[in-house]
């Protein structure tokens, strides 16, 4: 990293002082919950905020040269200070990213702006698969599928790495071990019509697993190559069948609060209706897993759309009011599941995350693709205030975008140890993966 | 090294291999009469189409219309089943008023039932390089409108297509090239510009820069569509707006806009102005190298230089774009695993196949010996839409017994019942998550995507039935005794015979011996209940490991 005279001297501000492990710079004039020891038994959700988000228009600067070059730049997509709550170190939250405010205030969000990497290629994809490998030496496995490979049983724990999406991103792919995909509250059952139908339930499955085990134990010499491939896949869902009960489903649930998309959530969109229910309809069904007593320690979702190169005003707001309307409501309802090892929201942090952030210069009324990213934590167990520097906006490269103050394995490495408590040798295996670089520095917020 | 050589020698399991990889599938007869021909005009003619009977499909589109759904808008349906080989295209689609679903299952119907399999299975292949989404485009008409440019130009040279695909009226409404303007102070929007080199032609950091996408952005400012006023639909699902029917590619060029036209932007139609506004931003721009004159109003279409631009990629980037196309077709039609070397050899056959035209090169890579290898049958993870509809073509009744039946509606509706379980298996039809599309091969396959394969294959094997007009009707009409034109003599038989029919990678014996056992403990003889426990087999075949791959 250049270190530049202007760097230097905002290395000494206050959000500077943030960086690199520091205590976290929390806004001094608000009574701050203390965060919660950390848990026996840690639970992380991961939201993929997908598509590239703007943060700039999240947090917003406010003051100094920042607040002048985005003033500048974004003739008509800046946020006037209106809209804005100041939430310390020049940098103020957008007021339609609602739900967030009230868990910054009570010291609940960690911010990290500028995270980021080295050469970054600002193609939506390359960045998702590198932000997934999380390695200096990318080898086609991801962070929390290393992590998986790592600390889940090697054949059981079927169910403790779970992805409420239809795919199995890169980041969920390990070497031994893959995350399974429940998309639905019914989780793994074999079609209704099967259980009552010609096929006698006894043995239906009984069958397909032998033909899986067949498959797994001897592919055969010769044989196709994606045929032990599809096998490992159908035993693991046959075995996640076990995980779920009899009937395949969970217990039904109401949740404690209302979520973006209920015809009781306050917030609307910005041009009226209701807001996308997407992102809460996930996380309403990761608290209806924790409260049915499935025993899953990491849970990955996805919310799309934050793909802004028109129409940005308005398209941008909506999405900040589902996605902070999504997490606080979660984070409610979390207080109202009980489980095993205690209290949901004492035993969960959120981990929200996007492949880059946005040109700084505005197109006509959207951003196109930029460099340095926001992502954020929340959680009873999370430090809040802001972690790494905020971007110099005087200080941009050759095309226009932001220089990224912290890489974004420093998040993982604070993540895997600090939370999920994977010792600190391993931690740095699996993301230097035998790489010769120093240690990824860990972040103070847990 | 792939041996790109034409096979000389030609069987029935080779055409079955072509009928599963650039196709929906063929039965054992249908692949034992193209096998009948010698392979070269035999393959010629399955890319080219030939001897396809379109007339008995054109005449159940018409019966298949689906306009007899209740009305759900206040405007009667109107809409003629217009006979023709794509009579949905517009009339259908405003008939459907914008319902994705109904659009999917037309696509579904046709693969399974369309006379030139070749042409929809590519079509999809392309669906998924370009791949557009439904959810932003928000207009079924559009969507099909583009599906229907990908079957008439997916043999073409590929700056046609891709061309074509960059005025596409869904695409600019999906990569916002609608609201691209480079005018006075404005900084063009980059979205498509940036996508039609990595996603589109060339990949990502493959021979561009930042700069060649803000140039290109540049070029294409002010490419837009029109739509007449007929062609605006109204929104049922949301009073006062309004859906596109059908558009019409505008560049600018200074030109009057025409009568009645209406100027298509994101947030639905403007007003038309009395001129197409100038949103173009003029003078030259310099792309990968080379610098691009606007052209005068005297000498070509007005100020648009975009399409030369977009053409001189494949010209001036030929070594990048013809290794991303190989790479593309290659995993689609030949293998997941292939060598660089194997990608080199097809690169360099895209690369001095003059301008890059699909069609020779397709006939080259699909008679090669090394599409035919062993180590490439059953090399690739099946994506849900081919899959199913391929054991729907193997256990469903075919389209002229249906017609003889006087059932051909219910052929349509039996996939409305099922689309949505594309969603779930992995591939929601026309419209992707991103414009990346779907990952294909060993992507295909998760738990959650298992599942739903074995909710498909109960809906096909085991004769499933939904309620329609409180009547129980089976989802695909299947006849057991159909699959077993003479009876079987023994359960080793039912099982190889149904194999034969669904063609799976081979089953391992002991696999083979345990269903059998457990299905036909007793002694054997061709009843009913044995052939509703041949339903049952043919449910465990397509649920097993081997009939995923293809």
């Amino acid at each position: 990293m250049r270190l530049t005279r202007r760097r230097f001297l905002q290395g000494l501000t206050a959000a500077g002082a943030a960086a690199w492990g520091l205590p976290g710079c929390a806004p001094a004039t608000r009574a701050l919950e203390p965060a919660s020891p950390r848990p026996t038994r840690p639970i992380l959700v991961v939201i993929n905020i997908d598509g590239g988000n703007d943060w700039l228009n999240m947090l917003p600067p406010t003051a100094g040269q920042n607040r002048s070059v985005y003033e500048q730049r974004r003739p008509t997509l800046r946020v006037l200070p209106a809209g804005l709550v100041e939430i310390g170190a020049g940098a103020g939250l957008n007021t339609d990213f609602s739900g967030m405010s009230l868990l910054s205030d009570r010291g609940r969000v960690a911010w990290i702006p500028g995270i980021g990497m080295n050469n970054p290629n600002l193609s939506h994809f390359v960045s998702t698969d590198l932000w997934g490998q999380g390695s200096a030496q990318p080898g086609g496995t991801g962070w929390l599928g290393r992590y998986a490979d790592a600390a889940f049983a090697p054949a059981g724990d079927v169910l403790r790495g779970i992805t409420v999406t239809n795919d199995l991103p890169v980041m969920l792919r390990g070497q031994g071990r893959s995350f399974v995909s429940i998309t639905s509250p019914s989780g793994f059952v074999f079609p209704s019509s099967l259980r009552g139908g010609l096929l006698g339930a006894p043995w239906d499955a009984g069958l397909l697993e032998a033909g899986y085990d067949a498959a797994v134990s001897d592919p055969g010499a010769g044989g196709p190559p994606g045929l032990a491939y599809a096998a490992q896949v159908g035993k693991a869902f046959l075995s996640a069948t076990q995980g779920f009960g009899t009937d395949g489903t969970l217990p039904p649930r109401t949740p404690a609060v209302p979520y973006p998309g209920d015809a009781s959530y306050p917030v609307r969109r910005l041009d009226g209706g209701a807001l996308s229910g997407g992102l809460a309809r996930q996380l309403k069904l990761v608290a209806r897993m924790l409260a049915g007593g499935l025993d899953a320690q990491v849970f990955f979702t996805r919310v799309g759309g934050f793909d802004t190169h028109a129409n940005q005003q308005v398209e941008h707001a909506n999405l900040m009011r589902a996605l902070g309307g999504s997490i606080s409501a979660f984070y409610e309802d979390l207080a109202d599941v009980q489980t095993e090892s205690g209290n949901a929201q004492d035993r969960t942090m959120i981990l929200a995350w996007s492949e880059f952030g946005r040109r700084v210069q505005q197109n006509q009324n959207g951003t196109d693709h930029g460099t340095a990213g926001l992502a954020f934590c929340v959680g009873r167990g999370v430090t809040g205030g802001f972690y790494g520097a905020y971007p110099d906006l005087g200080d941009l490269d050759g095309n226009g975008n932001l220089r990224f103050t912290v890489d974004f394995r420093s998040l993982y490495a604070t993540v895997l140890e600090r939370w999920l408590g994977l010792p600190a040798p391993a931690t740095d295996a699996l993301l230097l993966q035998g790489a010769a670089l120093p240690a990824y520095p860990r972040l103070g917020f847990v | 090294m792939a041996n790109l050589d034409p096979i000389t020698s030609w069987t029935p399991a080779d055409a079955a291999h072509l009928g599963r990889r650039a196709g929906f599938g063929l039965s054992p007869e249908a692949a034992a009469a193209l096998a009948a021909s010698p392979p070269g005009a035999a393959i010629d003619a399955w890319i080219d189409g030939l001897g396809a009977d379109h007339g008995a499909f054109t005449a159940a589109l018409a019966h298949a219309d689906p306009v007899d759904e209740p009305a759900r808008g206040s405007a009667p349906n109107q809409a003629p089943a217009v006979p023709g080989p794509h009579p949905y295209l517009v009339e259908g689609a405003q008939a459907w008023r914008n319902d994705l679903s109904r659009a999917q299952a037309y696509l579904a119907f046709r693969m399974q039932h369309g006379p030139y399999p070749f042409q929809e299975r590519l079509a999809l292949f392309w669906h998924n390089l370009f791949a557009t989404g439904w959810q932003k485009v928000d207009s079924v008409a559009l969507m099909l409108q583009q599906q229907q440019t990908l079957r008439e130009l997916g043999l073409a040279p590929f700056a046609d297509l891709h061309a074509a695909m960059s005025r596409d009226p869904a695409m600019a409404i999906w990569l916002d090239s609608v609201l691209n303007r480079a005018d006075g102070a404005n900084v063009p929007n980059e979205n498509y510009a940036r996508e039609a080199m990595e996603l589109y032609s060339l990949g990502a950091d493959n021979g561009y820069n930042q700069q060649d996408i803000t140039e290109l952005a540049r070029a294409l400012s002010g490419w837009s569509f029109t739509v007449a006023a007929g062609d605006r639909i109204p929104d049922p699902t949301s009073p006062g707006r309004w859906v596109a029917g059908r558009g019409t590619f505008r560049v600018y060029d200074g030109g009057a806009n025409p009568e009645g036209e209406y100027l298509w932007n994101a947030l639905g139609a403007e007003a038309p102005p009395a001129r197409l506004p100038d949103r173009h931003g003029g003078g030259p721009v310099t792309f990968l190298g080379q610098v691009f004159a606007d052209i005068d109003a005297a000498s070509g279409p007005g100020l648009a230089k975009g399409e030369d631009v977009l053409r001189s990629i494949v010209v001036s980037r030929a070594a990048q774009a013809s290794q991303f196309l190989a790479r593309r077709l290659v995993l689609h039609f030949v293998s997941g695993a292939a060598s660089q070397a194997d990608l080199d050899q097809v690169a360099e056959l895209v690369r001095t196949t003059p301008g890059f035209d699909l069609r020779q090169v397709l006939k080259v890579l699909l008679k090669s010996q090394w599409f035919f290898e062993p180590a490439n049958r059953f090399a690739l993870v099946e994506g849900p839409v081919s899959w199913t509809v391929r054991a729907a073509r193997a256990l469903g009744l075919d389209l002229a017994a249906a017609d003889a039946a006087g059932a051909a509606q219910n052929r349509f509706a039996a996939w409305a019942q099922v689309v949505e379980t594309f969603d779930l298996a992995g591939m929601r039809l026309l419209d992707p998550a991103g414009p990346n599309g779907w990952h294909e091969d060993r992507a295909w396959l998760n738990s959650n995507t298992v599942r739903y394969r074995t909710k498909l294959a109960a809906a096909l094997a085991l004769g499933e039935t939904f309620t329609q007009g409180g009547a129980a009707r089976a989802l695909f009409p299947s006849e057991v005794a159909r699959w077993f034109p003479t009876a079987p003599a023994s359960p080793q038989e039912v099982l190889d015979r149904l194999v034969a029919l669904l063609q799976p990678a081979p089953i391992p014996a002991a696999v083979q011996a345990g269903w059998l056992g457990s299905l036909w403990p007793a002694a054997f003889t061709w009843d009913a209940a044995s052939q509703d426990q041949a339903r049952q087999l043919a449910f465990l075949i397509l649920c097993a490991p081997s009939s995923q791959l293809s």
